[in-house]
């Protein structure tokens, strides 16, 4: 199990640098794909297949297509070379901020740990866990979190993301996408 | 011990993964590309079926299902686009 978990963070990371690092852009949106694709799987891996199942969908197979449709318009790079030359500046700024985070990771409890903040406040956790279905009549915890207790928050959202298609066709001129 | 040499195949599935991500990343040409990263997907549906019957969880073979068709999705659209640069559906 932990194997595999390993494995899977380093596939993750070697895509992640690939995907920045190369000078195709074709290219870095397939490496990308792959990148989601394992992203999606270690998700699975840590018992959260409805998140690993959206992170497939929108990371592999939307995205993917977005990207495509976004780059029609742009040429290839010519040269032979397949990857981007490193700026060094650039590259320590990003090792750093990337050491910076990794020293956040001790301090996080280990999955499942009953002593972690989410389960020993059993006032919020057990209210949410129990009362949610009685509440709200949406069986799934997650889904009654998302869609009724903060409701408003994901219609604010939902606005956000209308919005922003409303101003896409407006600045292309268009009445509807294609 | 059945579970453990499961979960072993999908580490050794896992590295292969790994050795064929080179291929996506190195080319030369864009076919290779897009085959690596079909290849990757199979992987990733075999993945999903060895960790479903070793932590016998049933409803990642859902999971593996929905992969196994947005694997294909995603062959056609990049190989359709690099053919008649633009159209991708």
């Amino acid at each position: 199990m932990e194997y595999v978990a390993y494995a899977l963070v380093i596939f993750v990371i070697l895509t992640g640098i690939a995907t920045a690092l190369l000078r195709d852009v074709l290219a870095a949106i397939i490496v990308f794909a792959a990148y989601s694709l394992g992203m999606a799987l270690l998700y699975t891996l840590l018992l959260a297949p409805d998140v690993g199942l959206t992170e497939a969908v929108i990371g592999a197979g939307v995205t993917t297509i977005l990207l495509l449709l976004t780059i029609v318009k742009t040429v290839r790079p010519g040269g032979e070379r397949t990857f981007e030359r490193l700026d060094p500046r650039a590259a320590l700024a990003c090792g750093a901020l990337a050491v910076v985070f990794g020293l956040t990771l001790p301090d996080l409890p280990a999955v499942g740990d009953p002593n972690s903040p989410i389960l020993s406040y059993d006032a919020v956790t057990g209210h949410y866990l129990t009362q949610s279905y009685a509440e709200t009549g949406v069986e799934n915890t997650v889904t009654a979190v998302l869609a009724a207790y903060r409701g408003f928050d994901t219609f604010g959202e939902a606005t956000v993301v209308f919005a922003a298609g409303v101003a896409v066709l407006v600045v292309l001129r268009r009445e509807v996408f294609t | 011990m059945v579970n453990d040499i499961l979960l072993g195949a999908a580490a050794v599935f896992v590295v292969l993964v790994i050795v064929v991500l080179y291929r996506a990343v190195r080319g030369p040409t864009m076919q290779d590309r897009v085959l690596a990263v079909n290849v990757i997907g199979t992987n990733t549906v075999v993945i999903l079926a060895l960790l479903s019957a070793a932590l016998d969880v049933p409803y990642f073979l859902d999971i593996a299902l929905v992969y196994a068709l947005l694997n294909f999705l995603m062959a056609v659209a990049i190989s359709k686009f690099t053919v008649e640069r633009g159209g991708v559906m």
